[in-house]
């Protein structure tokens, strides 16, 4: 593995354990938001059309 | 989703439900970074005023319905997100409830199910997600070894455990 591809997983991992970190309320906003795009993007036109 | 368990608890207070823990994806949120889901799961043990050994979720739906949620097949809308009420379907369910772990969201208190019964039941349940949650949450160092091979033990998920091992983690986890 490359250098750099080990420096983006390890920044990565960070990330992701400060996210963990972070107080459950304030985690169960990210999950709100976190729906609300994913039910934007469910309900995006070019997804359906590359559904097709 | 403040609003959610808000209106969950005075359902709970009103007597329609005893215990309930939040699993599935926004109960593994309490422990993991939050992953996108679309649903909340209400693992719930429910009064049972009629005697019979048939569990019946119409009072937690009748309740809901009577304050303006909305049933959308084996969902209801609370406050704007589908919520899954889902009884105990056998030992591991019940044990899971049992030891659902208070927290607090904005000053409103919330049952949330030990990493130990989420990854139990991930692994029970067996999907791809799943797998993926699992393994999030070794990743992330919040798993109790002995309390998971506890439960894992007392529900005879043990066999399934070394097989994810051998499948995901190359040797036993």
């Amino acid at each position: 593995m490359s250098e750099r591809m080990q420096k983006n997983l390890e920044s990565k991992r960070a990330l992701r354990s400060r996210h963990a970190a972070l107080p459950f309320a304030e985690k169960l906003v990210m999950l709100e938001k976190l729906r609300v795009r994913s039910l934007a993007i469910a309900a995006s036109p070019l997804r359906r059309r590359v559904a097709k | 989703m403040k609003d959610t368990f808000a209106i969950i608890n005075q359902m709970q207070a009103d007597g329609v439900i005893g215990r309930y823990a939040i699993g599935g994806a926004v109960g593994a949120t309490f422990y993991l970074e939050p992953s996108a889901t679309l649903d909340i799961d209400i693992f719930v043990s429910l009064q049972n005023f009629s005697g019979s050994k048939l569990v019946s979720l119409s009072p937690i739906y009748d309740y809901l319905t009577a304050r303006g949620c909305r049933l959308d097949k084996e969902y209801i809308g609370i406050a704007g997100w589908p919520v899954q009420f889902l009884p105990p379907g056998d030992a591991l369910d019940e044990e899971a409830l049992l030891q659902a772990v208070a927290t607090e969201v904005d000053g409103i208190k919330v049952w949330v199910m030990t990493a130990e019964h989420l990854v139990a039941i991930a692994l029970r349940t067996g999907r791809a997600k799943d797998f993926i949650r699992i393994l999030q949450f070794i990743e992330s160092g919040s798993l109790h070894s002995g309390k998971l091979d506890d439960v894992l033990t007392r529900h005879g998920l043990l066999a399934k455990w070394e097989s994810f091992g051998d499948k995901f983690l190359g040797d036993k986890p």
